[in-house]
């Protein structure tokens, strides 16, 4: 493969050419922040978490969806990147009902984690405390919408690996909710195969098994990205 | 159809005698404006009362496109003397044809402007109101019956694309329109010839050519109107562009609110279709475009090219991260060149009289002409087309005939909920693409609203803001709920609740939603915020509670 010369964070790396900028990174141990990212399933470059910044580029760039060019200098940790990080962050926790007390997730949700790693210590704008609900509908599992931050990858999962288009996403702005077919109850679907991918994509307690109490979630998300790339091999 | 068919039609007697058949030409604006003032009765009255009088073999009543100043409807004119008559109603008809058409003269207290000139003018291009514009995109609105393709073939349609077909290969088109110098009349004025050139230089099998009639703005309607009152010269411009970066296949998304312009667009397809200069072998060449229809439901976001692309493939509508371009993957993956109605009117008197000639009009670096929506407080509000360069001070006062009840001018509102409000300290500012934004606005796709002492610059803001927060389609973190933060500080604002840190969180706010937002949208949507800030700030100050 083409090698091509870059420089990310000051550090001159020599890369294969056709990779997102964020896959560069992950291969060279620098840490990007991600959360609607899921290796595995397309990105979309909503959640805006792994913006960086190009020297010649005059808007920030999403690191998932921008494919890495030659002599590209990249930076992705300046004061500006971490401060929208944080804002990002804390615009999370105050968009819906976020406990992580009384939540399955605790202790094991990117959305806590990504509240450390930006060093949140309180959210500085007014929680808007939305009135949402749970649905139960469905015999295995659980959607809680109170704790889902829209990162679709629940959708992608369902539409591109499972291909069942169970999960889509309607209305607009804040109000935007994800559903289960045309907004019917979860265990009222006819598509969904209960296969349970989104299960292990969600990165929060939005979406769970049922019989699990605070805290004992189990979630594996790699085994997205291992289906896919058994699936290559078989082709 | 082939050339020659065409030339003969063009070129026929017939035509010309049917055009030139007539003495007088009675043109009955019937844009959505005039139509919600009832000129459609108007109409019916006008071509009874010619019946009557015995007329109709001299006389020709039709109906047309826009005429420009809309709250002055239901407006009629008379050719070729070019005497407008206006707010028009079914019982003065009988006086004004007898006065204008038997007694030749005209009754001056109807006449166009008689409430608010000491002398209207009976010949209205006279008055500063037309004096002061120029008219490219809108040539025809007003003169021709948007129904009829050859009323559009009288003057001059299709001529252009016979030119290209016939003596231009694609890469002189886009040579002739980089020369031009024209900027996409969309909003972000990304040089037209630069955009034609990247879609060409993709090699595909398949290429389209988007033209984006979502248009959103609230108090903008200059689309509008030039698919209602010239459907054809957009047609034309949008084959001209596929022929040039070789596209077979053509999308006009026009949003559902303009179920006129929807209806005339398609029928204007239909008479291209049949006449030969739209579907297979074009004029017998080898080159072959087709266009459909697509209508939007109504979704600001979908007037941002990607948003719009997806809507098109049937997906829910929302914006993918750039790049790729639509130059390089735009519709179904395919290499996809997305112009706004405004561009593709512009084109065919492009190549009909050279980029140069258009390159001469306007700034150095915005050439051309663009429309204007004249709205708010403001005299003559409607439809306007102006030199690039022209002042806002020229907009405002003499074509729009200044504030109303003779007000104070406080500010103009350009851009819509992505530009923002310019005050009277630069009411010299030449409206060109970089002069707004050196003041904090946009060109914008021309939606101008002229605000006076009443209008309250934090209120202006909020409401912005709310039209945002409601129209964000929710994909990205900043936009779905930074404009949701942003409006309920504002609004605490408003009602007087706001303090100083409400205050410095908006501001951060603004710059954060600015820069981080995924598309156009989300990105500009601080922009009213941010201007009425820099230009208002005091305002906001005398809100804050300490």
């Amino acid at each position: 493969m083409t090698k091509i010369s870059v420089t990310i964070d000051d550090k001159k790396l020599d890369v294969d050419v056709g990779k997102t900028i964020l896959e560069v990174c992950k291969e060279n141990g620098i840490e990007i922040l991600t959360m609607c990212h899921l290796k595995g399933l397309t990105n979309t470059g909503a959640c805006r978490l792994c913006l960086v910044e190009i020297e010649g580029v005059n808007k920030l760039l999403s690191a998932c969806t921008t494919k890495i060019t030659a002599n590209m200098i990249i930076r992705t940790k300046t004061e500006k990147i971490k401060r929208y990080q944080l804002i990002t962050s804390e615009l999370f926790f105050a968009e819906r009902n976020h406990v992580c007390s009384v939540c399955v997730a605790n202790g094991k949700c990117d959305l806590q984690k990504l509240g450390y790693k930006t060093e949140m210590d309180h959210i500085r704008y007014p929680y808007l405390f939305p009135q949402c609900e749970v649905d139960t509908s469905h015999p295995w599992y659980v959607l809680d919408h109170n704790r889902c931050i829209m990162c679709t990858r629940c959708v992608r999962a369902c539409s591109e690996v499972e291909g069942a288009y169970n999960w889509n996403v309607m209305n607009r702005g804040y109000q935007v909710r994800i559903i289960s077919d045309f907004d019917t109850p979860w265990g009222e679907s006819v598509t969904c195969t209960s296969c349970g991918k989104c299960v292990h994509a969600c990165p929060t307690g939005a979406i769970w098994p049922k019989a699990i109490v605070q805290g004992q979630l189990e979630k594996k998300p790699e085994i997205i990205a291992e289906l896919m790339e058994k699936r290559k091999m078989n082709l | 159809m082939n050339r020659q068919d065409l030339q003969t039609i063009i070129h026929s007697e017939k035509l010309k005698e049917e055009n030139n058949k007539y003495k007088h030409k009675l043109c009955v604006c019937c844009g959505a404006g005039c139509i919600s003032s009832g000129s459609e009765e108007v109409l019916k009255k006008l071509q009874e009362e010619v019946i009557t009088r015995g007329m109709e073999s001299e006389v020709e009543v039709i109906a047309t496109g826009c005429m420009g100043p809309c709250n002055q409807g239901p407006l009629i004119k008379f050719l070729p003397e070019y005497t407008i008559y206006q707010k028009v109603d079914c019982s003065n008809i009988k006086d004004i044809v007898q006065r204008q058409l038997v007694e030749k003269k005209p009754i001056e207290d109807l006449l166009l402007f008689a409430d608010s000139r000491l002398t209207p003018f009976i010949d209205a291009r006279e008055d500063p109101y037309y004096k002061k514009q120029m008219k490219i995109a809108l040539k025809n609105c007003g003169h021709i019956n948007p129904e009829r393709i050859e009323d559009y073939l009288v003057h001059d349609g299709y001529k252009a694309l016979d030119k290209v077909l016939f003596q231009m290969s694609p890469e002189e088109v886009i040579a002739e329109i980089k020369q031009s110098r024209m900027r996409g009349r969309g909003g972000a004025g990304y040089p037209t010839g630069l955009k034609w050139e990247t879609v060409y230089k993709y090699v595909s099998h398949q290429k389209y050519v988007i033209c984006n009639g979502d248009e959103g703005d609230p108090g903008a309607f200059m689309d509008r109107s030039v698919l209602e009152g010239n459907p054809h010269r957009v047609l034309e411009g949008m084959s001209i562009a596929a022929y040039a970066v070789g596209a077979n296949k053509g999308f006009a998304y026009i949003r559902g609110e303009y179920p006129l312009a929807i209806k005339r667009f398609e029928l204007a397809i239909k008479q291209a279709k049949k006449l030969g200069v739209l579907g297979n072998n074009i004029l017998g060449t080898d080159f072959s475009f087709d266009v459909e229809v697509r209508i939007g439901a109504g979704a600001f976001v979908c007037g941002e090219e990607t948003a719009l692309i997806a809507s098109i493939e049937g997906k829910r509508g929302t914006p993918k991260p750039r790049p790729p371009f639509p130059a390089e993957s735009g519709l179904w993956g395919n290499p996809t060149l997305i112009n706004n109605v405004e561009t593709f009117a512009g084109i065919s008197p492009i190549i009909n009289n050279g980029g140069e000639w258009y390159s001469d009009i306007g700034t150095p670096k915005s050439a051309g002409t663009k429309v204007f929506a004249l709205a708010g407080k403001i005299n003559y509000s409607g439809l306007i087309e102006v030199p690039m360069g022209t002042t806002l001070r020229e907009i405002v006062f003499d074509i729009g005939g200044g504030i109303q009840g003779g007000g104070e001018f406080k500010a103009a509102q350009t851009g819509g909920p992505s530009g923002g409000c310019i005050p009277k300290e630069h009411l010299d500012v030449k409206m060109d693409y970089e002069s707004l934004i050196s003041l904090g606005s946009i060109m914008g796709s021309g939606g101008l609203i002229v605000m006076d002492k009443s209008s309250d610059m934090v209120d202006v803001a909020r409401y912005f803001m709310e039209f945002c927060m409601d129209e964000s389609c929710g994909k990205c973190v900043p936009c779905r709920v930074g404009t949701k933060m942003m409006h309920d500080l504002l609004k605490k604002i408003c009602d007087a609740n706001g303090t100083r840190i409400d205050l410095e969180r908006l501001e951060e706010l603004a710059v954060y939603v600015k820069e981080c937002s995924l598309c156009g949208l989300g990105a500009s949507a601080p922009n009213p915020l941010l201007s009425t800030l820099r230009h208002f700030r005091h305002e906001y100050e005398s809100r804050i509670t300490e």
